[in-house]
């Protein structure tokens, strides 16, 4: 969070929203820890509301590294 | 306590979608099936679910501990992980098998542990819904290379209307967490979040049709 004018005006791209992150982000860590993510359309929307909402990136980031292990 | 679980996933409905539901790998599909069952079966799978919940929940707050001075944490991954396996029996009619069972079971013990240990460092404090925050923000800004853009970005904040202005000062520039500001308002999650996402786009159009180029700007809360 070091740059004001990024958080005032975050991403300019689709943006799935919060719901949709929720349902869609067990598929997306699985997807991108095995190197798949081409697989899911929504791929690129989801990462423009990861930039956009931290704590649905915090949430990805915690799904990612529990999945992942250690 | 299993029984109070029971009595969420009775319904011949959802277990009729869940037979229908496309072919699930295999132990995404015991775990459906388990939990669909009767008696002890059920009873067996809910515990181990449970158990798992709880060690994602301790994983969460683990990784946010920092973030809060007391409470019992412990305390707080069990009551995650009790209302995840809520959730869980709620909306598993919802589990189509594009994850595996324990990924999409994951994310609710994470999400109800963050949203928890967010609360928990938030309580008692007043939300900063004003823009003292601003004030800070505009001293930052005549040194940075933005300077300009920045300082009509704010000046654009009186044009969004009070409550996109409000829900993004406090969101973006006093960095309360949008659980927190969305339990304190009333609102859900979702929503606050299309409102915030509203006054960016304001913000934006705003900018451009003063000559500005807002969208070079790599906006977002990256670090």
């Amino acid at each position: 969070m070091t740059d004001p004018l990024a958080r005032l005006l975050g991403p300019s791209g689709p943006d799935v929203g919060c719901d949709v992150c929720f349902q869609l982000l067990d598929r997306y860590v699985e997807l991108e820890l095995a190197g798949r993510l081409a697989e899911l359309p929504q791929a690129a929307a989801l990462e423009t509301h990861f930039a956009g909402c931290p704590a649905c990136r915090e949430e990805y980031e915690s799904l990612r590294d529990l999945v992942a292990g250690p | 306590m299993l029984t109070v679980y029971r009595s969420t996933l009775g319904s011949m409905s959802l277990v009729d979608s869940l037979a229908d539901a496309a072919t699930l790998p295999d132990d995404s599909q015991r775990w459906v099936d388990r939990l669909t069952a009767e008696g002890s079966t059920r009873e067996q799978a809910l515990t181990e679910l449970h158990a798992l919940l709880l060690k994602a929940a301790r994983f969460e707050v683990s990784r946010r501990r920092g973030m809060v001075r007391g409470g019992d944490l412990d305390d707080l991954a069990l009551q995650a992980a009790d209302d995840a396996l809520v959730a869980i029996l709620r909306r598993l009619g919802d589990f189509e098998g594009r994850s595996r069972f324990t990924t999409w079971a994951y994310k609710f013990a994470l999400l109800e542990a963050a949203v928890k240990v967010r609360q928990l460092a938030w309580q008692n404090r007043e939300l900063p819904m004003e823009p003292e925050g601003l004030e800070r923000v505009g001293g930052t800004a005549a040194a940075g290379p933005d300077a300009e853009l920045l300082q009509a970005t704010l000046a654009c904040l009186d044009e969004l209307t009070p409550r996109q202005r409000d829900v993004l000062v406090a969101l973006a520039i006093n960095g309360v967490p949008i659980d927190v500001l969305a339990d304190s308002l009333g609102a859900t999650r979702g929503a606050l979040y299309k409102t915030l996402h509203d006054a960016r786009r304001a913000l934006r159009a705003r900018l451009a049709e003063r000559g500005y180029r807002p969208d070079d700007v790599e906006g977002g809360d990256r670090d």
